[in-house]
């Protein structure tokens, strides 16, 4: 029992948290949003790291690492709202056609070539359509017809294009891509926090920075907690899923879960703390928050995986009690 | 990251189940917090003892066994399976075992933590005062040195387990010129010292298990002292810490209710309302959280990180959860929940907890202390 990450784990994240806090800077964000919102730079960038292949195996090209790098990463991914289709096309598509044995386009996404968008019955629309080459749809990895940007997502830096035929139930496909959205939010959560707190310390008000006052203070610290303890629930449930364990689809709707009430949680404290500056369109924190507000409802919104909890807690379908939190690694063993 | 555990921790779950099959009580202890119940927790505290699980992560010499976090961690898991008493020892255990292990004397070590380990001593709480709660540096409560000996006087309060205890510690200020944090010390006294006086507070639930302590002239010797004259603030600093830290409320606690919680809302199905079902799920989610980020902090220290301002986060979380499980199943008990006894002659539990449950944002550092500690320490906003 050892609920840590390796050295490796931690350098690998923070080597990409420090390239995108140098590279994916609201600055850029404001441009992207400025001009129809995709940069072949940023995308490239993000290949040059490795990023691409981190799930792929090593004799396809890839760097042959596991959901638990990929979560870490995918949450540094939102701490930087990144928006290029990364995290669909390298830490859901590639390890799910690595899962079905359908590795024959693994090499061209290790290398950058191709991007998948990934649809699902349970998301009314398929984002990043417009620019893949390919989807996963109804079990495999199909071409892409023509697919017109056709939704208007409040995210200023996300495309969503109709679903049409396309989708299917595929419960693996599901599993990753809400772990993923889970560390997203994770880190948007962990980023507006850092962003209302960089404002509580600058703004001065009755001749001090409003940081000082206990009920800004209080505030912050509540988001703190929340955010805190979606954490080690992420963390576990990647686990869960690289280990293929019985309860990952359980643990997987608890990290929704818990991510999402994170998220949403500190985007309202972030934007009351940040005052009527918070309600503009000028600072930055609104990125963050229309980017969360999206990603609460992809891939099961909170009813979806609440209810995915209950049916196991209230029907049984899990052990419960103190001596249970590991049930499946025991099962699994 | 191995979330298994090895077949030694396997091992040890099956002899610490075992031990507690045969020992726990099988009929419910009454209240730690009346005369007679006090009695059956401190009976339990000496069965403990007798088995040597009273003191699980001490080191051997002083009666424990010296156990790693993780290992304490499944102790706790079988101890709340086994639905065990509440700790009548619990200050001397978490609080100032672990004090008098970092600033003790080999002397005091060995004069205090073996007949604590044994049950033999129980220990309250000295901390507060009518004018020192949350701002405890304000504490007034004099020891003036005479001799070989301190002359204690002053008043505390809300001292827990005070009202049945034998021995106290706590806070008083040495230096009568002193301000604030300077200028205290730590100091031991057995609470039949002539000139003490406990009056027993009769609680929100009608019991009494803390009380105020009044001191008149109490003659205490200097080896009672833990750490140097006017020290006491940082040794009670680190004590606190203890006790919002990892060990005062372990996960296993919190799952245990949660499971008893989803067990009373299959029972109350037909009228629950959406909201309580919804809260229910949360309740196990939440306990869920706090096991995992337990385990995940008890990993780190034991790797040889520590645990700081972090601590208070813990303590937010627990607090509140366990508030709102109780408030849960108080719903769900509808007009029932009001009764102490149920019509079958039991004791309503729920009731009981729930009304625990509103000390806990309260005790071992308000809720709002420890949120300015978030703000202040972790998050780096102004003090």
């Amino acid at each position: 029992m050892d609920f840590r990450f390796t050295e490796d784990q931690i350098t690998l994240r923070d080597s990409v948290r420090e390239y995108l806090e140098g590279t994916h800077t609201p600055e850029l964000l404001r441009k992207l949003d400025e001009h129809g919102n995709r940069d072949d730079g940023v995308w490239n960038g993000l290949v040059e790291m490795g990023l691409a292949g981190l799930l792929v195996p090593e004799d396809q090209g890839g760097l042959g690492m596991g959901l638990i790098e990929a979560t870490l990463i995918a949450v540094e991914l939102g701490r930087a709202n990144v928006s290029e289709p990364i995290v669909d096309t390298a830490f859901v598509a590639a390890p799910w056609l690595a899962a079905k044995g359908q590795t024959d386009r693994l090499g061209d996404i290790a290398g950058g070539a191709l991007k998948v968008a990934l649809a699902h019955d349970v998301n009314p629309w398929v984002a990043d359509l417009d620019q893949a080459g390919a989807v996963i749809s109804h079990g495999k990895l199909a071409d892409v017809a023509a697919s017109p940007v056709a939704l208007d997502s409040v995210d200023p830096l996300r495309r969503l294009s109709a679903r049409g035929d396309l989708g299917g139930g595929d419960p693996l496909l599901l599993d990753l891509a809400a772990l993923m959205a889970a560390a997203q939010l994770v880190g948007a959560a962990d980023r507006m926090l850092a962003l209302a707190v960089d404002y509580a310390k600058q703004r001065e008000q009755f001749g001090q920075p409003i940081g000082s006052f206990q009920a800004v203070k209080h505030h912050a610290a509540s988001v703190a907690v929340k955010v805190e303890f979606a954490k080690p629930v992420l963390w576990r449930a990647a686990y869960a899923l690289q280990n293929g364990h019985a309860r990952g689809s359980v643990h997987i709707s608890h990290a929704k879960l818990a991510a999402t009430d994170a998220a949403i949680f500190a985007a309202e404290t972030a934007i009351q703390i940040h005052g009527a500056m918070g309600y503009t369109y000028e600072v930055d924190l609104h990125f963050w928050m229309k980017r969360a507000w999206a990603l609460a409802g992809a891939w099961g919104d909170r009813a979806f995986h609440l209810k995915r909890i209950d049916d196991a807690v209230i029907g049984g379908g899990i052990d419960l009690g103190p001596d249970r939190t590991f049930a499946s690694e025991m099962i699994h063993a | 990251m191995d979330l298994n555990y090895t077949p030694e921790q396997q091992a040890f779950r099956a002899e610490v189940r075992a031990w507690m099959e045969a020992h726990v009580p099988k009929t419910p202890l009454k209240t730690l917090e009346g005369r007679e119940g006090y009695d059956q927790h401190v009976e339990w505290e000496r069965t403990l003892a007798s088995g040597n699980w009273g003191m699980v992560t001490w080191p051997e010499a002083y009666g424990g066994r010296n156990l790693d976090l993780i290992r304490w961690l499944i102790f706790e898991e079988e101890y709340y399976r086994a639905k065990a008493p509440l700790r009548a020892n619990q200050n001397g255990i978490f609080l100032l075992g672990p004090t008098i292990m970092e600033y003790g004397t080999d002397e005091q070590k060995a004069r205090f933590l073996t007949p604590m380990a044994k049950g033999e001593i129980m220990w309250a709480q000295a901390w507060s005062e009518p004018n020192a709660g949350s701002d405890m540096a304000a504490i007034r409560s004099r020891a003036v040195r005479d001799g070989d000996h301190y002359v204690i006087s002053g008043q505390k309060t809300w001292s827990s387990r005070a009202a049945f205890a034998d021995w106290c510690f706590g806070l008083f200020r040495t230096d009568q010129d002193s301000k604030r944090h300077k200028g205290l010390s730590f100091i031991l006294l057995p609470l039949d010292s002539p000139g003490v006086t406990v009056r027993p507070i009769r609680q929100l639930h009608g019991e009494t298990g803390f009380a105020e302590i009044f001191f008149d002239e109490v003659r205490v010797p200097v080896e009672n002292r833990i750490a140097g004259e006017g020290e006491g603030w940082n040794v009670a600093m680190a004590t606190a810490g203890f006790e919002r830290g990892l060990m005062l409320r372990s996960p296993a606690r919190f799952q245990a209710t949660a499971k008893r919680l989803v067990e009373l809302y299959r029972q109350h199905e037909a009228h629950a309302s959406p909201a309580a079902r919804e809260a229910v799920t949360q309740a196990w989610t939440d306990a869920e959280a706090y096991a995992l980020n337990t385990y995940m902090v008890a990993s780190t220290i034991q790797a040889g990180g520590h645990i700081g301002a972090e601590a208070s986060l813990n303590k937010i979380f627990w607090s509140e959860l366990d508030r709102s499980m109780h408030r849960t199943a108080m719903s769900l008990l509808g007009a029932a929940a009001e009764l102490r006894t149920f019509a079958d002659g039991a004791m309503n539990e729920w009731l009981e907890g729930y009304i625990f449950s509103l000390s806990g944002p309260i005790y071992a550092g308000s809720n709002e202390i420890q949120r300015n500690i978030i703000a202040e320490r972790l998050l780096g906003l102004p003090r």
